[in-house]
């Protein structure tokens, strides 16, 4: 079978098993999840080895004819970009099983959302036929809503529904964009890689260009559009916000890249310089609101909404020409470093919350020395979060801001100005929660500390924030044999 | 001998209609009338699928034409008979005297619809109209609570009543123009391009947007769905909607030549298809009692059928057509649901699903699953069949059409979440079990898998609509 079918094809099989098993059979669910989980990390694995990055561009294809008579295929394929994010999306997919681990209620539901959410995600990251992408990426939202209704916490009811609007209003804008592009170009296929063959009449591009931005935008949380994604992580259970923050906002960003950019690279250049405003604007208004939160998850959704706001000001500066390379390099990088470090987050603060069924960051103070190897994991995010060299994060977010300082050098000097702002949030909830004196009240939490199996996946995710902060080459290379590819076209 | 056979699923309709009529005469059991009439559908949908690839004009050439288009919507309309016949195992609210006439009405409905169809000539259309129509007037009125059956039966009757008027008098214009009733005769390209053609036509429409519940003829949905005994309704949401979409298609192709180049149909189309989404949908928003909200919901689908049927194209007929029987499934699933667990209630409130995972887990997922279908998300066929409706306005160029409706079906996403969310979220009021009988059981797993087969193996229901589409092109 070929590889990237296995790779959909895998936690497809797992929801069908998992439909059929009964209720009761917790452990046997989670094994399975797991075992899918860790399956699809080694197909990734072996997907990473097997793309070749001196011949670059897409490599794995697999094209069945759907419905023929209108030219929808069904049509995989990866280039650099696609192998990096199906990589991100099966780590968070077995941390994330790994992480539930303890869930009691309605578990077999549970997984099976969760898991529909990843074909979803897997889908999205492989599709080069416009219907089937956007059939992934609707499919990958519609759990979402059901996850945080029934396991999530506080204010769930709104949070999904205000989540869902948001998310299907962006699909409104889709929706036209995607089928104009289709009876446009009078090819009578969907197919990605044909479509971008053709160059479309630029006042077109111009037109259609912003309906297909914003609406992938809104699920990368684009300023002014982002109001789900802080309610709707703080409301989800820890392994569907990992999922969501560290992957699915990914969807948003990849959709601009490879369907927006690559088919409308005139538009797209047009209405760069109005984006990369929204985008700092986001940056910076991601950063300050986070200062003000007295939620611990309310304080990374809105590090999302500004570290999102740096890939999405990656992918417009690149747009504007190959000198920017690195901007393109660095948007795709921070995609990857930044779902990783998100889950890390979302993961610990979900363990914090779980053993204390307190979010509020002034409740604590002093809770290092109360849960020390929980406290030290949320330290590492944060670290990473804040730019750390030697996690992965810091070598993305260098290259957009050189590449910003190159072509813009005002919006450089605000966001790396909105670096420093992201340091402050974050040291200030070290401060507040961690260090300091120990609140008494939390005393029983000593013997709850993460140990045995809820080290692993936050192990894992350390591990790959560390490798890719010491060793970004590892990385770089693959993304840049496809940008330099990916830009050339235009 | 060959006519007979190309009749066969109308002369079988027939007799199983006297067949039951006799039940009702003998006063026989429930069970073994319902038990006939089921029998009676499997053996429509033998015949309709026998016929499925002949084509010819039984007995009389020129005013009844049997072709791939007509089969295919008969096999939908025999599985949808089906189908509501099961799903009336229980119907207590229906009148306890009238029990046997239920089957009876819904199956010379059907043979009406059927006929409907197959009709090539403007007379014939219309006494096969109010063939399908008048045996539901009857059983909407068949409500063991008579002040509820009153009002919901006035309502439906004398809209359709005033529709078919209308319809009639639609078509002494098409008569008055082309000086004939065969539809091979009216659709002349060169004489089509008269203005007068274009209001006969859409005045006989009006019926027919009666059927599927489309602006201006939409006012008797939202109270008839209300108050209609839950078999009836589920019979109108279902059976009455493909034979109206169908018979949409047909209507429409006779002024397919130049239709769209003239743009006097087209634009009173288009603003139908608006109204009726955004009126479906907004007012669906406010609405506590289930079967009322679906009832503004299937006003805002009538909306986006007619948003690809005012294309004039071909893609549009097709797209019609599978939406067709995409909704017949995803509005089905809800029905039956509402069958079940509405089984003595008069009315079924939003909050008498709440919990209803707990108390049936296997139909709220049903319900579950007709919902994601009405919404259009995948992998249901609601998705794959809004985005060939809309694909078909775009392919006009229609882009700011196609994000009215978009932006329309964001907007009912919220209704429709908030029944997910009584359904998996809220406690149940009562801890009452409802188990499914085996049959009804099985009924529901076919329609899910019907709704999902749909939604992502689209390529095989396409191209029948596609070869339907050109059966009636041609």
């Amino acid at each position: 079978m070929p590889l990237l079918s296995s790779i959909l094809l895998t936690p497809a099989i797992t929801l069908i098993i998992l439909l059929l098993m009964p209720q009761k059979a917790v452990r046997g669910i989670r094994l399975i999840c797991a075992f899918s989980g860790l399956l699809t990390c080694l197909l990734s694995l072996q997907l990473w080895m097997g793309y070749d990055p001196t011949t670059g561009g897409i490599q794995f294809e697999e094209i069945i004819p759907w419905v023929a008579a209108i030219g929808i295929s069904y049509h995989l394929g990866v280039d650099g970009f696609g192998v990096i994010l199906v990589m991100l999306n099966a780590i968070v997919y077995f941390t994330g099983v790994l992480t539930m681990w303890d869930l009691e209620d309605r578990v077999k539901e549970y997984f099976a959302f969760m898991v529909l959410l990843v074909i979803g995600v897997f889908g999205v990251f492989m599709s080069l036929d416009l219907f089937f992408f956007f059939f992934f990426y609707e499919i990958a939202v519609v759990p979402m809503y059901p996850l945080i209704l029934i396991w999530g916490s506080g204010n769930r009811a709104y949070a999904g529904m205000k989540l869902m609007l948001f998310l299907l209003a962006g699909s409104a804008l889709l929706f036209p964009g995607l089928l104009a592009i289709y009876h446009h170009a009078g090819l009578n296929t969907f197919d990605l890689i044909a479509l971008s063959a053709h160059t479309f009449d630029p006042q077109f591009q111009i037109f259609v260009y912003p309906f297909l931005y914003i609406g992938f935008g809104v699920l990368a949380g684009l300023f002014p559009f982002h109001g789900w994604s802080p309610t709707g992580h703080v409301a989800a259970p820890s392994a569907v916000s990992m999922l969501h923050a560290g992957v699915l906002m990914k969807l948003g960003a990849f959709g601009i890249l490879t369907v927006g950019i690559r088919l409308l690279p005139e538009g797209a250049a047009y209405w760069a310089p109005t984006f990369v405003v929204l985008a700092v604007i986001g940056i910076i208004y991601g950063a300050f609101v986070a200062m003000r939160q007295t939620d611990f998850k309310f304080v990374i959704g809105f590090s999302s909404v500004s570290h999102m706001g740096i890939v999405l000001l990656g992918l417009n500066l690149a747009i504007l020409g190959p000198v920017v390379i690195d901007a393109l390099n660095g948007a795709v990088f921070q995609m990857f470093a930044h779902g990783i470090m998100t889950a890390l987050f979302f993961s610990t603060a979900g363990y914090i919350y779980d053993k204390s069924h307190s979010k509020t960051i002034g409740d604590f103070g002093g809770l290092g020395k109360q849960m020390p190897r929980a406290v030290s994991i949320f330290i590492v995010a944060g670290l990473c979060g804040a730019g750390l060299p030697g996690l992965a994060s810091f070598w993305a977010e260098l290259l957009v801001f050189l590449a910003a300082l190159k072509t813009y050098p005002i919006a450089g000097v605000i966001v790396i100005l909105g670096l420093v702002l992201t340091a402050v949030y974050i040291l200030r909830v070290f401060n507040l929660a961690f260090f300091g004196a120990p609140n008494p009240k939390w005393e029983n939490l000593k013997a709850q500390d993460m140990s045995g199996l809820h080290l692993i996946p936050r192990a894992i995710l350390i591990a790959v924030l560390v490798i890719f902060g010491f060793v970004p080459r590892l990385m770089l290379d693959l993304i840049n044999s496809t940008t330099v590819a990916f830009l050339g076209n235009f | 001998m060959e006519n007979a056979i190309l009749f066969a699923p109308e002369t079988i309709c027939l007799i199983m209609g006297l067949v039951l009529f006799f039940c009702t005469v003998l006063n026989w059991s429930y069970a073994t009338t319902r038990g006939i009439a089921i029998a009676a559908g499997i053996a429509m949908i033998a015949a309709c699928l026998w016929t499925l690839p002949l084509e010819g004009e039984p007995f009389f050439p020129g005013i009844y034409a049997v072709d791939f288009f007509s089969q295919l919507i008969k096999t939908a309309l025999a599985i949808g008979f089906l189908f509501v016949v099961i799903a009336s195992a229980n119907p207590l609210t229906v009148d306890r005297n009238g029990w046997l006439e239920v089957p009876l009405f819904f199956i010379f409905s059907t043979l009406g619809m059927m006929m409907m169809v197959s009709a090539t000539e403007l007379l014939t259309l219309y006494v096969a109209m109010e063939l399908a129509a008048y045996p539901v007037y009857i059983v909407v009125a068949l409500h063991r609570n008579a002040d509820i059956g009153g009002e919901s039966a006035a309502k439906y009757m004398v809209q359709g009543m005033a529709a078919s008027a209308i319809s009639l008098y639609g078509m002494s214009f098409l008569f008055g123009t082309f000086g004939s009733t065969y539809f091979s005769a009216i659709s002349i390209p060169q004489a089509t391009a008269q203005p007068i053609f274009y209001l006969g036509l859409l005045l006989t429409l009006a019926g027919f947007f009666f059927k599927l519940g489309a602006f201006p003829f939409n006012f008797w949905a939202p109270d008839t769905y209300e108050t209609a005994p839950h078999p009836v309704i589920t019979f109108i949401a279902t059976v009455s909607k493909i034979a109206a979409i169908g018979i949409l298609c047909r209507l429409l192709s006779l002024a397919m030549p130049g239709g769209w180049e003239s743009g006097h149909a087209q634009t009173a189309l288009m603003w139908a298809s608006v109204i009726a989404m955004s009126l479906g949908n907004l007012a669906a928003l406010a609405q506590k009692d289930l079967k009322r909200l679906l009832g503004y919901s299937t006003i805002a689908h009538a909306g986006y059928v007619l948003l690809a049927l005012q294309t004039f194209a071909e893609w549009g007929l097709t797209a019609a057509l599978f939406y067709a029987i995409g909704y017949f499934a995803m509005s089905f699933a809800c029905f039956l649901v509402i069958c079940e667990i509405g089984r003595s209630e008069d009315r079924i409130t939003i909050n008498a699903v709440s919990g209803l995972y707990k108390r049936a887990p296997f139909l709220s997922f049903t319900l579950l699953i007709g919902l994601f279908g009405l919404i259009g998300l995948p992998p249901t066929v609601g998705f794959v069949g809004k985005w060939f409706l809309f694909s078909a306005a775009l392919q006009r160029g229609q882009f700011y059409l196609v994000l009215i409706a978009a932006i329309n079906a964001a907007v009912a996403l919220y209704y429709y979440l908030l029944i997910i969310r009584q359904l998996y979220w809220v406690e149940p009021s009562t801890q009452n079990t409802i188990k499914p009988t085996p049959l009804i059981a099985i009924t529901a797993m076919a329609t899910i898998i019907l709704v999902i087969a749909m939604g992502t193996l689209p390529g095989p229901f396409w191209d029948m609509a596609a070869r339907a589409a050109r059966a009636l092109i041609s």
